[in-house]
């Protein structure tokens, strides 16, 4: 008889989910399924409205990366007005982009992915929590987290007029350019963050690295794939958030594509399954293969550690002493190690430190040539940047009135869809064996293999509770023979 | 005559007006997503809501909030009451149903709940810990909306919300009111 265990989470921010995991009679896992009930119909409800409404609005998709959505859009509607920007405003982009990046990356490091590190993976999930990691490092830790947070947080708002609820960028520019005296008041927080970037590191070697289990589980752990990586590069092929050309390497380092924005949909298609909502992007060239590990495998992740395995190098000296350091412990370039995705958010948070320093020496910076005045409407545009859990492609077209008549977006985490499927069931067969009961360390050492993607799959849906409840049951001849509940 | 021209005099003058305590600052927030059909109800009853009280001591109106996590600490520092206005789902509710508690009720969700950031409860509460001025969970009141479409995008709320709305609106208008009449417990959560 096989039984059945389900992990149901019910969030605030990221819609709803659970994780199937079904037991032979024997007790091994035969099968898992994570489930997320997609939002629905945005491709209709922006078609008859003025394409440079689209930024704007979409900063509603999502709660947690509205920065992204607006960036992406905005570059794919310079596309439909021509594509021409302002060389200033791609500059004041960017650096509004990093600032939003080190915001993300600090709160996903910190409130997520430390609680594992320094409680440990099977704590009690009652002090598993950003909480219990105050609580061991220290207040003063915690006040420098929430302090360089909030710095940069503040630096999107002075260049951007908001930090939230975009409505900066314009077609050809931005609304706004930046001022001499805003600039002075952004110099020290740039150079807080960066100091910041360099405490974070060291407080990885120090509770990481010097930690032989969490090493070990990094390392040796069921936390790994063989798929395929993919990112954005610049011209010298290192990491670019917010342009340059898609790249494509095998788990082996061998370059399997590059090529521009604009032809992303000869590279890119979605599979659809019939017990989810969720579609699952892979290498259109390849054809859809199944969810299979393997060289041969269509399957390709879009997250922090595979924007670093498909760069060669940093833009940055001190990001580019990170990179080396990072893939000299891990065991070399490219890694295929998932957990090792915390350590690569904290090697991109030192790069866009750096290049937002290096905007702030940038005598153009304050100038006023922002934005150019598009001339005519071309009628169609993609715009691509790397979202902080993923490439995020928005494609757009419009009538010769510029209203829209059709959108299509992949969102960062979709990329994701197949391998988050493929590791939580790794995860799960390795750790629930015959005999094996799960408990609430088991849950969380599972969770740790979806949670290492950033998952979001909400774009903003929250009613409350506010919770995130995880129920496990276990299932055996129709009756439930455990029942684990978290939060609920 | 003022009571400084008196005591010039050497009067005493007449005893000054204890002063009246300033009242609570107080912080309506409307939470949801305002293109995402019924989730976008906390900012519609924030909105009514808060022309209804208009100018109350103390109140200030934030009725279109879409974040989360740490993000909410920006919003509510300083602050010592928070009533937030939100939506919620729960198995078989109703539209027109709503529903009230206080933040200790959050407090079980502490763990890690929040795939992406910390949940309120751990925002609130680490915030505390750092020493900022935040409501303390008694004086965080949620008044929560029951909906029933909130994962197809649009900008208007589903037809049985939408007829629900003003009673829903009314009633806890009476709430909040009377809630806005109360000083702010100030007490430390036990």
């Amino acid at each position: 008889m096989s039984r059945k265990i389900c992990i149901d989470p019910i969030t605030r921010l990221e819609g709803h989910g659970k994780i199937e995991i079904f037991l032979d009679d024997q007790g091994a896992v035969e099968d898992c399924f994570f489930q997320i009930p997609e939002l629905r119909g945005f491709e209709r409800f922006v078609v008859g409205r003025p394409i440079e409404e689209l930024p704007r609005l979409v900063t509603r998709i999502c709660g947690v990366c509205p920065a992204s959505h607006h960036m992406a859009s905005a570059k794919a509607v310079d596309g439909c007005f021509g594509g021409e920007v302002a060389p200033l405003a791609v500059k004041l982009r960017r650096m509004y982009y990093n600032a939003h990046y080190i915001h993300s990356h600090i709160a996903h490091f910190y409130a997520l992915a430390a609680p594992d590190f320094v409680l440990g993976p099977d704590a009690d999930p009652a002090i598993r929590n950003v909480l219990g990691v105050v609580a061991k490092v220290g207040l003063e830790i915690g006040g420098a987290v929430i302090a360089s947070r909030s710095k940069a947080q503040e630096i999107q708002r002075i260049i951007g007029g908001r930090s939230t609820q975009d409505i900066w960028c314009i077609p050809g520019g931005v609304a706004k350019g930046l001022k001499p005296e805003e600039l002075k008041e952004i110099r020290p927080m740039v150079a807080d963050l960066l100091e910041f970037t360099q405490f974070s590191l060291q407080l990885f070697r120090d509770v990481v690295l010097a930690n032989p289990t969490y090493l070990d589980l990094i390392a040796n752990g069921p936390y790994t794939l063989d798929v395929h990586n993919m990112g954005l590069v610049d011209s010298n092929d290192a990491p670019d958030f917010y342009d340059g050309q898609v790249r494509v390497v095998d788990f082996e380092g061998k370059e399997l594509h590059r090529y521009e924005a604009k032809d992303y949909a000869e590279y890119v298609a979605e599979h659809v399954e019939p017990w989810t909502y969720l579609k699952f992007p892979y290498l259109k060239q390849r054809g859809w293969k199944g969810f299979k590990e393997g060289i041969d495998t269509s399957i390709y992740c879009a997250t922090p550690l595979a924007r670093l395995n498909v760069a060669e190098r940093m833009a940055t000296p001190k990001a580019q002493e990170a990179f080396e350091e990072m893939f000299a412990t891990i065991g070399g370039h490219p890694s295929r190690l998932l957990l090792a995705q915390h350590w690569a958010r904290l090697v991109e948070m030192v790069q866009n430190a750096e290049t937002l320093q290096l905007y702030c020496d940038d005598p153009e910076i304050t100038g006023d040539a922002y934005r150019v005045i598009p001339q005519h409407v071309t009628g169609e545009g993609i715009g691509i940047v790397e979202a902080m859990r993923g490439t995020l492609t928005h494609h757009y077209t419009c009538d010769a009135n510029a209203i829209c008549t059709s959108a299509n977006l992949i969102v960062g985490t979709t990329n994701n869809n197949a391998p988050i499927q493929m590791v939580t069931k790794k995860v799960a067969g390795t750790l629930i064996r015959p005999g094996v009961e799960p408990d609430q360390g088991i849950l969380n050492m599972i969770e740790m293999a979806f949670r290492a993607f950033d998952p979001c799959y909400s774009c903003a849906t929250h009613s409350l509770p506010g919770e995130m409840p995880l129920r496990v049951r276990v299932h055996r001849g129709g009756e439930v023979t455990h029942e684990f509940r978290r939060g609920c | 005559m003022s009571s400084a021209a008196a005591a010039d005099r050497g009067h005493p003058g007449p005893a000054p007006f204890p002063a009246r305590p300033a009242p609570p600052r107080t912080l309506l927030l409307g939470m949801g997503n305002p293109i995402l059909c019924d989730d976008r109800v906390g900012h519609e009853l924030a909105r009514r809501i808060a022309e209804h009280l208009g100018a109350a001591p103390g109140l200030e109106v934030e009725p279109e909030c879409t974040v989360g996590g740490l993000n909410l600490l920006d919003l509510a520092e300083g602050f010592d009451r928070l009533i937030v206005v939100d939506s919620i789902k729960t198995r078989g509710g109703r539209p027109g149903d709503w529903y009230s508690f206080d933040g200790t009720a959050l407090r079980d969700t502490m763990n890690l709940s929040n795939v992406h950031d910390a949940n309120f409860a751990t925002a609130m509460e680490l915030g505390r810990r750092l020493g900022m001025h935040l409501p303390g969970d008694r004086d965080i009141h949620i008044f929560a909306a029951e909906v029933s479409e909130n994962l197809t995008f649009g900008e208007r709320l589903s037809p049985p919300l939408e007829d629900a709305l003003p009673a829903v609106c009314r009633e806890m208008l009476v709430e909040i009111e009377s809630l806005l009449a109360q000083t702010a417990s100030g007490a430390a959560d036990p």
